[in-house]
């Protein structure tokens, strides 16, 4: 038999402690969290093999693990792991450290992962549209609230969606798709096994499988009921399901009207029928749908915050990484729906101030997204359609 | 000011410190909570060192017993509340009736007559018992306990009149003046409808490792036959679960230290019995203190017996009334999803205190093993102390017994 020598990493170990996996070496890998997973496949099952890869510190059999995404974070292994090692927060330990390792500039992730490097996350949005709105202030004669024309209150105004809102958003989005892209491929290419892999039969391309991953597991959540399958744990751990569906369903809305306002207001440059003019009225079929994604969001949010707070902690915890999302999402959304209350009250200074952090909480959440927990989103994706490609499941 | 030892618990460790102060010149009582002395050495088939069947050991004692006049015994007796010092204690004590004759009566064809049945708590529910019973041959005391709870309107007439019962007993409180006490109120096997991914205790043909004892014992509910519950089958395909509760926070956060062996010992048990079944044995570690190595070589030499690294973390009913396990074999990992005739949990010792209320003044850590009282002339012995064999609770009982003859010393 081929002989290995391992190389324990002691100061991988550490970092997998700070990022969440304290509990690691109360591990004696009895094999109960590979059982209680009804995820992990029978060949190779997860997450006892991470256990011990984590307590050793090896850390490129941790980073190169397609298993780490496959994992749904419902934690079944740690309400029935006898020792609290906590497999499941070691999990999301090792994935936040795949966020924050992953892609450069690495510097944002290392201010992703703990609360000092919070300041500067929100200073450069903060800074970049304070900025934008001393500039428009000087083109309003220097009033920094200013009103339309006919008395409304019109964010334009100050926030033009031409030279401001849309570049730097535009720039923002397509900067964070070609760092997820490159996130991708590298996460591919730590995916793939030693030697050669040969695939036999037919193969599918890439993008076929997304198609899959997309309709089977993202829109109907169905592995989120997959992980109510696994052995009876005796403890009423709440379901994350509708919380995180209602989540998706508000994201996917809100990309959408985001999208056709931006197709009204560009498109309509070129034909003036599907011209559209912000604000819309609350009647507006795009409006409306606009504000149903917000109360999904806001339900969502409800019910996930409302999940981690009743965890017990004695067997499943939440860590920064969690909470920080958890957080962005309800600023973002409590911002959001302010502004427009706001703007509807008529009280001009307050509306611009709330839409100005809404502005600045909107930009952390997608600009940092390759370093956040957000990143599961893409990289999960990733994973799940690499699995399918290489026929593990 | 008083010489005399009260030892609580007349089981394996209880017994021994008993004899032991007495042969030494002491006056002993034993309170006991059933009906009958040995404790759960008496519910086994066989038992370390020797592997002798319990009689054997049991029968010596009793003997001793009774043959000493300086050890007086109370069945059916719990103490209620304990007052005094070191030294000087009186305890008292409550004695529930009997309802029988205070001599060893055979009240067999009046019980065969009885139409109530309960489950047996001595075959922990593995046969059925009268309300008038004796649950082995060898009982110490031989009487009949007459458990009016589980009597029929047609058994109350039966009984009503019949010589050498008295079914309107009252229970007696008494109280006994002592100098020193041997807590020994040993185990209880861990509750296994607590085992919620282990099928809650709810799965057919899945049994306690204490009720395979029952199984292979010659006085119990199938003579002695190692059989399938349901359908009184051989099993072919047997496996041993370890450490079902035991080493775990969720349940008991310490190893019971006997489950290894337990398991060895019933090994052997199946392949004297049934030579052709196969036996697989899925642990965390495995146990096998000092001497007790020679066993552990013994089973692993026996050509079906195998040994799988692995903790099984779900048990669920199969067709045909078998039983399916999920288990990891963490050496090759894989998970294996396998199908037995008869499942074998090998559940570990919970202390018999825990979780109750004890009328002794003595400190039990947060498991209920008693951790402590020594200074107040209180002294454990056995399992109610931590998880042990019977000889080594034989040692740990002669041990209490001398510390507590020394504490009444010279009085």
């Amino acid at each position: 038999m081929a002989q290995q020598m391992l190389k324990p990493d002691a100061a991988f170990a550490r970092e997998i402690a700070q990022a969440g996996g304290q509990s690691v070496k109360k591990c004696y890998q009895c094999a109960t969290c590979a059982v209680a997973c009804p995820l992990a496949p029978a060949n190779a099952p997860y997450p006892r093999k991470e256990m011990i890869w984590a307590s050793w510190g090896l850390k490129d059999k941790l980073r190169g693990d397609v298993d780490l995404w496959l994992c749904h974070n419902c934690g079944n292994c740690s309400d029935l792991c006898p020792r609290g090692a906590r497999p499941a927060e070691m999990m999301a330990a090792a994935r936040n450290m795949v966020y924050r390792d992953l892609t450069a500039p690495s510097v944002v992730g290392k201010w992703m992962s703990s609360p000092a490097g919070l300041p500067y996350l929100f200073a450069i949005p903060a800074i970049l549209w304070l900025l934008v709105w001393w500039i428009a202030a000087g083109f309003n004669g220097g009033n920094w609230f200013p009103r339309a024309a006919d008395g409304r209150i019109v964010f334009g105004q100050i926030f033009y969606g031409d030279y401001t809102i849309d570049p730097i958003f535009m720039l923002t989005f397509f900067g964070a798709v070609f760092v997820l892209y490159r996130g991708v491929r590298k996460l591919w290419e730590l995916f793939r096994p030693e030697g050669k892999l040969l695939v036999v039969g037919r193969t599918r391309h890439w993008i076929l499988h997304l198609v899959d991953v997309l309709i089977e597991e993202v829109v109907t959540h169905g592995r989120f009921d997959d992980c109510e399958t696994g052995p009876a744990t005796g403890k009423a751990t709440p379901s994350r399901k509708f919380g995180h569906m209602f989540l998706v369903w508000s994201f996917i809305l809100l990309a959408f009207v985001t999208a056709m306002v931006a197709l009204g207001h560009w498109g309509g440059k070129v034909i003036p029928l599907i011209k559209i003019e912000t604000p819309m009225s609350l009647l507006f079929p795009l409006k409306i749908l606009a504000n149903v994604g917000a109360l999904l969001l806001l339900c969502g949010l409800g019910i996930l915050t409302a999940r981690r707070l009743a965890l017990n902690p004695d067997d499943q915890g939440s860590g920064y990484y969690d909470w920080y999302l958890l957080g962005i999402i309800w600023l973002v959304a409590v911002t959001g729906i302010g502004t427009q209350c706001f703007r509807l009250a008529d009280a001009i200074r307050p509306a611009f101030m709330t839409y100005y952090l809404h502005l600045v909480f909107v930009w952390m959440l997608f600009a940092y997204l390759p370093w956040s927990k957000l990143g599961h989103f893409v990289y999960r994706t990733a994973a799940l359609v690499y699995v399918r490609m290489y026929g593990r499941s | 000011m008083s010489n005399a030892i009260l030892v609580v618990g007349g089981g394996f460790a209880g017994l021994t410190a008993a004899i032991e102060a007495a042969e030494l010149g002491h006056d002993v009582y034993i309170v006991e909570k059933s009906p009958w002395l040995g404790g759960r050495v008496a519910q086994l088939n066989k038992y370390f060192p020797k592997l002798c069947p319990p009689s054997c050991g049991l029968e010596i004692q009793f003997q001793r017993i009774r043959k000493n006049p300086r050890i007086k015994f109370f069945t059916l007796a719990e103490v209620t509340g304990l007052s005094g010092s070191k030294g000087n204690y009186v305890a008292k004590v409550r004695l529930s009736p009997r309802r029988t004759a205070p001599h060893s009566v055979d009240l067999g064809l009046l019980s065969a007559t009885l139409e109530g049945e309960t489950p047996s708590e001595f075959d922990l529910g593995l046969s059925s018992r009268k309300p008038l019973y004796k649950p082995m041959p060898f009982a110490f005391p031989a009487r009949y306990v007459l458990d009016v709870d589980h009597l029929t309107r047609s058994d109350k007439a039966r009984v009503a009149g019949a010589r050498f019962l008295f079914p309107s007993e009252e229970p007696k409180d008494i109280e006994l003046n002592v100098g020193a006490v041997v807590v020994a109120t040993g185990w209880k096997p861990y509750d296994v409808t607590r085992l919620s991914n282990l099928g809650a205790g709810a799965v057919k043909n899945c049994v306690s490792n204490m009720q395979l004892e029952r199984l292979a014992s010659a006085c119990g509910p199938t003579r002695g036959r190692i059989q399938r519950p349901t359908d009184g089958r051989a099993p072919h395909d047997v496996a041993f679960v370890q450490c079902a509760g035991s080493r775990d926070r969720n349940h008991l956060n310490y190893c019971s230290y006997i489950c290894c062996m337990a398991t060895f010992k019933q090994c052997l048990y199946m392949a004297e019995q049934h030579p052709e079944a196969r036996m697989t044995v899925f642990y965390i570690d495995l146990r096998a203190p000092g001497r007790y190595v020679k066993v552990l070589e013994k089973v692993q030499a026996l050509p079906n017996v195998s040994f799988v690294k692995g903790k099984v973390a779900d048990v669920v009913q199969a067709e045909g009334d078998r039983v399916t396990l999920t288990v990891e074999d963490a050496v090759r990992g894989e998970k294996l999803t396998l199908t037995y005739d008869l499942v074998v949990l090998a559940t570990g010792m919970q202390p018999s205190l825990a979780g109750g209320t004890m009328p002794l003044p003595m400190p039990v850590d947060e498991d209920g093993f008693v951790a402590g009282g020594e200074d107040a002339g209180i002294f454990a012995a056995g399992c109610a102390r931590m998880p042990l064999d019977v000889t080594r609770t034989a040692q740990s009982a002669t041990a209490a017994a001398l510390k507590a003859v020394q504490t009444v010393q010279g009085r």
